[in-house]
């Protein structure tokens, strides 16, 4: 039972970052190169903050860091900092998770978006601090709304299709009870 | 449950909050070292490029190519009108196919009678593109060509039309072409038939802006706007497009390139040219003065 457990939980993991893989692949097709005039949602933050508040055992910082500086990377943003801001926002709906475990959705979705505001806000300040050129406001606010309208979509496919869900009660926990 | 959270916190929530201390670090350490020294990281983030995009290219293309054919389904729908366009299209081209052929052998009479030497060397590499910037903040796409096949960074790419870009950032099978809508991109032009000089500012939509025109009063829309070669980046007489007016009466630029879809991309070679710096040796050079000097130093050492 609890090889079974710890087998699970690396194949969770594992489609975590195929997720992400599979998130960054759709974005780079070169399917339309003229600049839009609307910023889509940040899945894989929604993905990521979906899990970290129902399983955080699922997305350890460290591959969070890891999938998060590649994307960094990849997308032509400054490297480093979101991955940081990510990671950060992911651990402390971590730390939140317990506590949002026997409210209800809204009370999931109210913690995100603070966590998402103030890591915009962040993102910008130390941007703006730092004399670095920024994306145009208005983009990064419509990003922002539409992860937050977007995560309640992640959310339900986790739930229904990945079968990540928030750990009930009586739930046994086969990878908190390996010696 | 929650008491076996607690006891297993215990010991293990130092170390945990330690090493994510640790991981923060070294993600802000990079983001503070690629804004001290940018060109480093940059470099190295075009390797990492270079790792990661090629070996998806195998599931890209076909998935872009599938994608297309479903719009271009969609298009077939509206085939009579399209067909109805192109006859008319097509019959204002011969018109104009008879002044080029026109032109171009008067234009050959002209050069030949002047003598003029066109640059051998402007020839270019064809890359196809692999991917685009996969963000809404910027404009750029991948090439499948790279320093393997002789590209340098700041050379000009084109499609069939007109410009689209330059490259910056370069790994040894991709390139990356900044395009002229992206927030960065600033190209020095001429506007024709005015001569004034102006420089063409992405802002992240369509059409990019044009800015430091000299006489504003002189640039109407529908002027021609082509690259100037200021600043030795560009070769000179490229097309980049044509002058609109946006509803707040500033000037942009609707690019000549298709945009849409951008397929197949020219990498136009351009080598440095020699520079001339110091105009006063050129017509009275003082050799009286270091040839001694020269000598003498030599002798010393």
């Amino acid at each position: 039972m609890a090889e079974r457990g710890a087998l699970h939980l690396w194949l969770m993991q594992a489609l975590f970052a195929g997720l992400a893989g599979a998130l960054v692949f759709a974005r780079l097709l070169p399917l339309d190169t003229a600049p839009p005039g609307w910023a889509g949602p940040n899945l894989f933050l929604a993905l990521a903050f979906a899990w970290a508040v129902r399983r955080p055992e699922y997305v350890p910082p460290l591959l969070v860091a890891g999938l998060a500086l590649l994307m960094d990377l990849l997308f032509q943003r400054p490297p480093g900092l979101w991955a940081a801001l990510t990671v950060i926002g992911c651990e402390a709906l971590r730390r939140r998770a317990p506590a949002l475990r026997d409210r209800t959705f809204l009370a999931d979705w109210a913690a995100v978006a603070g966590t998402l505001v103030a890591m915009t806000l962040g993102y910008r300040l130390v941007l703006g601090l730092l004399l670095v050129d920024q994306p145009s406001l208005g983009l990064s606010l419509m990003q922002l709304l539409s992860t937050l309208i977007a995560y309640p979509l992640v959310a339900a496919l986790s739930h229904f299709i990945f079968g990540v869900r928030k750990r009930a009660p009586g739930d046994f926990s086969p990878a908190r009870s390996l010696p | 449950m929650a008491s076996d959270r607690a006891q297993s916190d215990d010991y293990r929530g130092p170390l945990r909050r330690l090493l994510l201390g640790v991981l923060v670090i070294c993600l802000i350490g990079l983001f503070l070292v690629w804004r001290i020294d940018s060109p480093r990281v940059e470099r190295f983030r075009a390797q990492v490029v270079d790792r990661v995009v090629p070996p998806m290219d195998w599931a890209m293309a076909p998935v872009t190519g599938a994608v297309n054919i479903l719009r271009d389904f969609q298009s077939y729908q509206r085939m009579y009108h399209k067909n109805q366009e192109l006859r008319r299209e097509l019959q204002q081209m011969k018109a104009w196919k008879e002044a080029a052929l026109q032109l171009e052998q008067e234009n050959a009479r002209l050069l030949d009678l002047n003598n003029v030497q066109l640059d051998p060397r402007l020839t270019y590499v064809t890359g196809v593109v692999m991917a685009d910037s996969g963000s809404p903040f910027r404009q750029s796409v991948l090439l499948n060509v790279g320093g393997r096949d002789g590209i340098m960074e700041g050379w000009a790419a084109m499609d069939g039309l007109g410009l689209v870009g330059r490259i910056s950032g370069l790994g040894r099978n991709t390139a990356r072409v900044i395009l002229l809508t992206d927030t960065s991109s600033r190209v020095p032009v001429t506007i024709q038939p005015s001569g004034q000089r102006a420089l063409v500012i992405g802002d992240n939509s369509p059409a990019p802006l044009l800015d430091f025109i000299e006489n504003a009063e002189q640039v109407r829309p529908g002027d021609r706007v082509l690259s100037s070669g200021d600043g030795g980046v560009f070769p000179a007489g490229l097309a980049v497009g044509r002058v609109v007016a946006d509803r707040g009466g500033r000037m942009r630029v609707r690019i000549a390139a298709d945009y849409e879809r951008l397929e197949f991309l020219r990498v136009l070679r351009s080598y440095d040219h020699e520079r001339i710096e110091e105009p006063g040796s050129l017509i009275a050079p003082d050799s009286a003065t270091p040839g001694p000097q020269a000598a003498a130093e030599a002798g010393n050492g």
